[in-house]
């Protein structure tokens, strides 16, 4: 199996963790994604110092990923590519914030450490959130979520189809790779004479698929909507994991439970 | 009643270079039509010219209905159509999901269409697909089920481009059942000339753009003189084929 088709096998075994069936599968993706907008919302709001306030926010990540049966390790694995991209963005904040902030007994922790830290989890926890609900939520139920929330036709059907053509683009990728490396044997990668044809092929190919394939939609009633992605409804445990996962993301903004909590043994 | 009316239908991707060239026919209610021709001759863009995927002159007619944009749903809804390549007809990422999504865009309700989707299952022996991924499919697992989830939303007439394509010989006498059993019109492309002679009453032989010949499979599929003058040839089983 080559690099392409293990890509494309990645993204195809998104489909299969959706699938699944657990608690968290379960819940209507309205209730889902709102909780999943809520939690990126409130943990981006935190302040770049607030390091310890922010670490409860760890909370959701780890009983969602718990309740869903998906093992962490999945979620990092899978964005093996882009966790090292999210932990880069803060990597020149301890050159430029040098004044110390605060004190590990003898060691003096700067602004610019502690801000890189509070970035990095950020980001982490921002990514794993939002994993889960691909993860526990299969695309067309998230676009169907989107619609009920007045997201435009357009944009919920850019989507999709994006999600779709690039499973397209990759397979196209590896059906000519394969059949250049049948016939240029001992070659490490495509020679960058044939790089200009490849391209031109690849694109070709990929738009007549893409056309194929979405008038293959429009054939069977498809126009935007994504009325056979509505079948989980709002149920009162629905209701419940949204209002309560709410609840207690606000709780965790308005107040510094860890410290709150700190302060009782201390 | 005519179930499909094409009225002097001319289609060109360039101007000198016809490839439906004034053509005119009828296709009544419940008949079964075999769509035949050498390759390049026609038969994909007659097909998608019925469901309005193709800009033409010329006027169509599916269930008394023209073929124009704000008729577009319901002449879709009326003929359900099988791709050649079932890759582009299989977007969804289970045979379920791929089956269900046709009957509930259509206004069905989801137990319903659930229903449909088992029977429909049921009838071409592929209830143990129901919940496979489509990209586990072999070649003629997906074609199967690329014919189920048209079947599933139950048209009244069905155009079948190259259905017999990737399909084993079990699987290939399945498909023949199976559309024998269908009570519907059907229209079917395809260069499998046997499959056209135990499914088909009529056929369409198409050249160049033009329908050149128009009658009873039985004597189509027999005259020799004609198949070869277009580029066709015999069905195996009536050309008497040398075994090595």
């Amino acid at each position: 199996m080559n690099k392409t088709e293990k890509a494309l096998r990645e993204i195809q075994a998104m489909d299969e963790l959706a699938a699944m069936d657990s608690p968290i599968h379960r819940l209507a993706p309205l209730a889902k994604l709102l909780v999943t907008v809520a939690y990126i919302f409130v943990t981006v709001s935190f302040s770049k110092y607030d390091m310890t306030g922010l670490l409860i926010m760890i909370l959701y990540p780890v009983a969602g990923y718990q309740f869903s049966l998906i093992p962490v390790y999945t979620c990092f694995y899978k964005l093996r590519i882009v966790l090292p991209l999210v932990c880069a963005v803060g990597i020149f904040n301890p050159f430029f914030d040098r004044g110390i902030v605060m004190t590990l007994g003898t060691i003096s922790v700067s602004g610019g450490v502690i801000s890189m830290l509070t970035l990095l989890m950020k980001g982490v926890f921002c990514l794993m959130a939002s994993f889960l609900l691909v993860a526990t939520t299969s695309i067309e139920e998230i676009c169907h979520a989107l619609r009920q929330f007045h997201v435009p036709r357009i944009l919920t059907s850019l989507l999709l189809l994006t999600w779709r053509y690039v499973s397209l683009l990759l397979e196209q990728v590896s059906i000519m790779t394969q059949s250049y490396h049948l016939r240029a044997p001992g070659q490490k990668g495509i020679h960058v004479s044939a790089w200009g044809s490849f391209l031109g092929q690849l694109i070709l190919r990929s738009m007549d698929r893409a056309a194929a394939l979405y008038e293959s939609m429009e054939l069977r009633g498809f126009h935007g909507d994504f009325y056979y992605a509505g079948q989980k409804k709002m149920t009162a445990a629905s209701w419940m994991y949204m209002v309560v996962w709410i609840g207690l993301f606000i709780l965790m903004r308005a107040y510094n439970l860890p410290q709150i909590l700190g302060s009782l043994f201390v | 009643m005519d179930m499909i009316c094409f009225e002097d239908v001319t289609f060109a991707y360039e101007k000198e270079n016809m490839v439906l060239d004034h053509l005119s026919f009828s296709i009544k209610e419940g008949e079964q039509v075999g769509l035949i021709g050498a390759n390049g001759a026609g038969k994909s863009t007659l097909m998608k010219a019925m469901l309005g995927l193709i800009s033409y002159e010329g006027h169509i007619y599916v269930d008394g209905q023209e073929v124009k944009p704000q008729n577009y749903a319901a002449v879709r809804k009326t003929l359900g159509y099988v791709l050649q390549d079932s890759d582009n007809q299989m977007f969804m990422p289970t045979v379920f999901e791929d089956m269900i999504f046709g009957p509930v865009n259509y206004g069905m309700s989801r137990e319903e269409a659930e229903k449909r989707v088992e029977e429909t299952l049921a009838r071409m022996g592929l209830l143990h697909l129901k919940n496979r991924h489509n990209y586990k499919l072999s070649g003629g697992e997906k074609r199967m089920a690329a014919i189920a989830t048209i079947l599933a939303m139950e048209p009244k007439g069905m155009l079948m481009d190259e259905p017999s394509t990737a399909l084993d010989p079990r699987n290939r006498r399945r498909l023949i059942e199976v559309l024998n059993e269908l009570p519907v019109t059907k229209l079917i492309a395809t260069h499998d000339l046997d499959l056209v002679l135990e499914t088909c009453d009529r056929v369409l032989l198409l050249d160049d753009g033009k329908i050149v010949a128009d009658g009873a499979a039985g004597e189509i599929l027999r005259d020799k003189e004609l198949l070869e003058r277009h580029n066709l040839e015999l069905p195996f089983c009536l050309a008497g084929v040398r075994i090595k």
